[in-house]
């Protein structure tokens, strides 16, 4: 961790939402652009496409779209950055790669497909598991 | 008896208006014990104290049978009422005052010789063993003087002179009382060099481990083996420091009730095998639970550690009413309230509570662990009411079984984790939910509705009886049943299958007839009860059915239905002692619903009852003792087949945890569907497999032999892909087209309250309210083969018993042969 720790800079608080707006688009731009080289490190051309990457990588951050505070975005940035130079410095493996963001959340089984629709909500949560 | 609790009590200062001895405690070290008397006597020239009022410890009750007998005593200055005939421990116990004991127990005989109880009593040269003493109108009994606490010292000391100092590797660490109580009575320093006396350790079994050098010789374990177990196995040899407890020669202690003597256990000195070294107390979770593994619903506690059951241990579920006449009363009380000025207000828990302890000190009974708060006594002239619960819940008194005990390891065998699919090489192969719900439902529309047909397993818990038995009716088909009531079951008279008298109720009676029932392998708990009564009213016992041992005096009567015929018509000598008798009562194994001919044997009891008046307004002496946790809900549920034969024209059988069933008349081609959580007999023609929940991880109603309604509650996570019973069922009809209309507990609870309303008053026992002479006439022959014992094997008798090491060993070591 101390290499990681060594390449990221805390840089000062954004003074308002617009700073640290700017902020998360330089982050995602920077994201974006070492997309050919994490494919390059682990291999992924053939499980994903650059394109595939990059809506992840806006996924990821869509999911803090609701967050107002600066402090909060600085913070969440920081963890980006952090996570983004881990990858960048082969901190992580192949499968914690398509684990993470090709594969994503859902595992690999996925059929989420027309056979769902329609069900009711205990059936949906009862596929899951016991405890609902 | 905590650590903790007793530390306080120690540490408390026994008046509190002298604020020096607040701090002058008392490890030990202690001007006062050098020259007790001279301080007792500057201690009686304090001021009387203004003592707050205490509530009884845990369990504590007065029960005035007639009030005129009630006598006044002082425990520590502060005045009680008890009835004649109670000791001085069993005074300060309502005093609340919890008096340090090692061979003291409430349920066994008292022996007096640990003399831990010391206490002191006024106008008494000595101090008295408060266990064996009467309290008697006016005495003075004084529990926190230094004369006391100097007597508990001493004993102390003698006690630890010969116990080992191992409690680390000890397995009743943390939950010893002599560790407990030298904490809080004994001295800091020990006085002894000589060498500590060792035992040899005894053999008893399977189940309970010995570490003989532990003992402090209180008795307990032999008093139990011979008044509660009915065993002559342990017994008392040698003189001074040579008494040790033992068999006298190698023999294994083969009482269904064995492992309780663990829990006696004051020390180390008896403890469990299976759970040798395996966790500490303190690890444990407790969770307040209803054993399965018969029909008498023992309130239980599952203690786990993570996903893992540790052991099971019984739970004190006793409520303080036990007047039925009483509870049965129309104006029964549904809210609790108060009367300021004769207008009854609803009221909460809390603040009656306080009320009736500021105004009723001696006689306020909170029960800490429970719905069941009741008041008994001198009801009408206070002005508080609190509703009793219907009758007494005291289904185990403290005991429970060795079954319940210890079959908690087969809950970590042969478990199904997976849903899984017999392919055509006849191998199960695992699939998701989706899939095997997926061909399950597809089966069940391409057979016939009258071809389906749905069993429920001695298991079940009350919740997926009633979804198994609206999925199957929604299907269109009537053909389920729950295994072990037969083909035609009588499910229209609750009193035709439940124990009218209730468990409670059979210690007042004298007589017993036991028809086709071994209450000892059947349910041991109840046999414990009838032993009991034995023993108290020298009641006299009559069974018809193949020969077994019982552990109390009995009278072999017969082997079939030819003896009861000749007991129904008066020409057998038994007759006399059930008309003599004030209270009989008949007890009919369940066993008998698999017969031919129940109907006619059935009818052959009532007369016998009729004739020897056993069923009178005020006493139902004629009981069914049920072999299935499962069989007394599901009968009130209405799980009754509509053939007696459909099994046969069976082309879609749903077994939800039924493994004690003949498939053999059942078409090759049927498609078997097995929900369960075992991997047993049901497994072996089982097309698909759907995994379920053992009762330790799920919440489910079981209601009891006595048709008293109970719950469990999870302890431990489910296994691998496992899910409750009703959830599978409600998904399955979801996935078949014929939705069922309740998605949580709550709701199929709604849906049982129009069924069977009784299953969700829980902890209640709901009495049958019609008798059995509503019965029609029955043409049956009866047929004269003797009765069958309905258990072979007391060890193992279901799926987790079935898969339990423990219990196979018990099997081969201590089964009767």
């Amino acid at each position: 961790m101390s290499f990681t720790l060594r390449s990221v800079k805390v840089p000062p608080n954004s003074v308002n939402l617009e700073e640290a707006r700017s902020r998360v688009f330089d982050f995602f731009r920077s994201a974006c652009r070492s997309i050919p080289s994490i494919i390059d490190i682990y291999n992924l051309d053939e499980v994903v496409t650059k394109s595939q990457l990059r809506s992840t990588i806006a996924a990821e951050i869509r999911k803090n779209c609701h967050v107002t505070n600066p402090k909060v975005i600085d913070m969440l940035l920081f963890k980006g950055m952090e996570e983004l130079n881990n990858i960048l410095e082969h901190a992580k493996q192949r499968h914690h790669m398509i684990g993470q963001y090709v594969v994503g959340h859902h595992g690999l089984v996925q059929d989420l497909d027309s056979k769902d629709q329609g069900l009711s909500d205990f059936l949906k949560n009862f596929y899951k598991s016991n405890y609902f | 008896m905590g650590l903790g609790l007793l530390a306080s009590r120690a540490i408390r200062p026994f008046n509190s208006s002298s604020s020096s001895r607040l701090l002058l405690r008392t490890i030990v070290s202690k001007p006062e014990l050098q020259s007790p008397e001279s301080s007792a006597a500057a201690a009686d020239a304090c001021p009387e104290p203004d003592l707050p009022p205490r509530t009884p410890l845990a369990g504590a009750r007065v029960h005035f049978p007639n009030p005129e007998d009630a006598i006044e005593v002082f425990v520590d200055g502060y005045p009680v009422k008890i009835p004649k005939g109670m000791t001085v421990l069993q005074a300060c116990e309502v005093a609340g005052v919890d008096i340090p004991r090692f061979c003291y127990h409430s349920r066994l005989s008292i022996a007096g010789n640990c003399r831990m109880c010391l206490v002191e009593v006024e106008k008494s040269p000595k101090p008295v063993a408060s266990c064996a003493m009467p309290a008697l109108p006016g005495m003075k009994i004084k529990t926190d003087t230094p004369v006391a606490k100097k007597a508990r010292e001493g004993v102390m000391e003698f006690l630890l002179m010969n116990h080992p100092l191992d409690c680390p590797i000890c397995d009743q660490g943390g939950e010893c009382d002599l560790q407990d109580q030298s904490m809080a009575f004994g001295s800091d320093r020990g006085r002894f060099t000589e060498m500590k006396r060792s035992v040899v350790d005894k053999n008893l079994g399977p189940l309970v481990k010995t570490v003989m050098t532990r003992c402090i010789q209180c008795t307990r374990c032999v008093r139990f083996a011979s008044e509660v177990a009915g065993v002559q196995d342990l017994g008392m040899l040698g003189r001074g420091s040579g008494e040790e407890i033992g068999t006298y020669v190698e023999k294994l202690m083969t009482s269904e009730l064995s492992g309780n003597v663990i829990d006696i256990c004051p020390v180390g000195a008896l403890t469990s095998k299976p759970f040798a070294f395996k966790a500490r107390n303190w690890e444990l979770k407790g969770t307040e639970s209803i054993d399965v593994t018969d029909a008498v619903g023992s309130n239980i506690r599952i203690d786990s550690r993570g996903p893992e059951v540790m052991r099971i241990l019984p739970r004190l579920n006793e409520s303080l009413c036990t007047n039925q006449e009483f509870n049965k009363a129309s104006d029964r009380l549904i809210k609790l309230g108060l009367r300021p000025n004769n207008i009854f207000l609803p009221e909460t828990y809390p603040t009656a509570l306080f009320y009736l302890e500021l105004r009723l000190p001696a006689l306020a009974f909170l029960e800490p662990s429970g719905p069941s708060i009741l008041f008994i006594s001198f009801f009408t002239c206070l002005s508080l009411f609190i509703p009793v619960i219907a009758t007494s819940v005291d289904i185990n008194e403290e005991w429970i079984s060795d079954k319940t005990r210890f079959c908690y390891d087969g809950l970590k065998r042969q478990r199904l984790n997976d849903p899984m699919i017999r392919g055509a090489d006849g191998r199960f192969k695992a699939v998701s939910w989706r899939d095997a719900l997926a061909i399950v439902a597809e089966v069940a529309h391409q057979v016939k509705p009258e071809e389906i047909v749905g069993i429920a397993g001695k298991l079940s818990d009350a919740e997926s009886m009633m979804a198994l038995k609206d999925f199957l009716n929604k299907m269109g088909s009537n053909n389920i049943w729950c295994e072990g009531t037969g083909t035609q079951p009588n499910a229209d008279l609750r009193s035709g299958y439940i124990m009218n008298t209730s468990i409670n109720g059979l210690e007042k009676a004298d007589v017993f007839l036991l028809v086709g029932t071994q209450p000892r392998v059947e349910a041991a708990m109840v046999n414990a009860r009838i032993r009991k009564t034995v023993r108290a009213n020298n009641a006299k016992v009559g069974y018809v059915g193949p020969e077994t041992d019982f552990n109390y005096d009995c009278q072999h009567l017969g082997t079939g239905p030819n003896t009861l015929l000749e007991i129904a018509e008066g020409r057998h000598p038994f007759v006399s002692a059930i008309s003599n008798a004030k209270n009989p009562v008949i007890i009919v194994g369940a066993g008998l619903f698999e017969r031919e001919d129940k109907d006619a044997i059935f009818s052959v009891v009532e007369t016998i009852a009729k004739k020897g008046n056993v069923v009178r307004p005020d006493w139902n002496g004629l009981n069914v003792l049920l072999l299935n946790a499962a069989q007394a809900a599901a009968l009130d549920l209405g799980l009754v087949p509509e053939s007696s034969n459909s099994i046969e024209s069976a082309k879609f059988v749903y077994l939800m945890g039924a493994d004690d069933l003949n498939l053999d008349k059942l078409p090759k081609d049927a498609f078997v569907v097995y929900q369960g959580h075992h991997g047993d007999h049901g497994v072996y023609r089982a097309n698909v497999i759907l995994p379920a929940s053992a009762f330790s991880e799920k919440e489910g109603t079981y209601e009891n032999t006595e048709g008293c309604s109970q719950q469990t509650l999870p302890a431990v996570p489910t296994v691998g892909d496992a899910r409750d019973d009703w959830k599978i069922i409600r998904a399955l009809s979801e996935v078949a087209g014929v939705r069922l209309p309740y998605d949580t507990v709550g709701g199929i609870r709604s849906r049982m309250r129009t069924v069977a309303p009784n299953l969700l008053h829980v902890d209640e026992r709901e009495p049958a309210t019609l008798g059995h002479s509503l019965k029609p006439e029955v043409t049956q022959k009866v047929n004269p083969a003797p009765f069958k014992s309905a258990v072979e094997n007391f060890y193992m008798t279901d799926s987790i018993t079935r898969a339990s090491k423990i219990m196979a060993q018990c099997s081969a070591t201590l089964r009767k042969k």
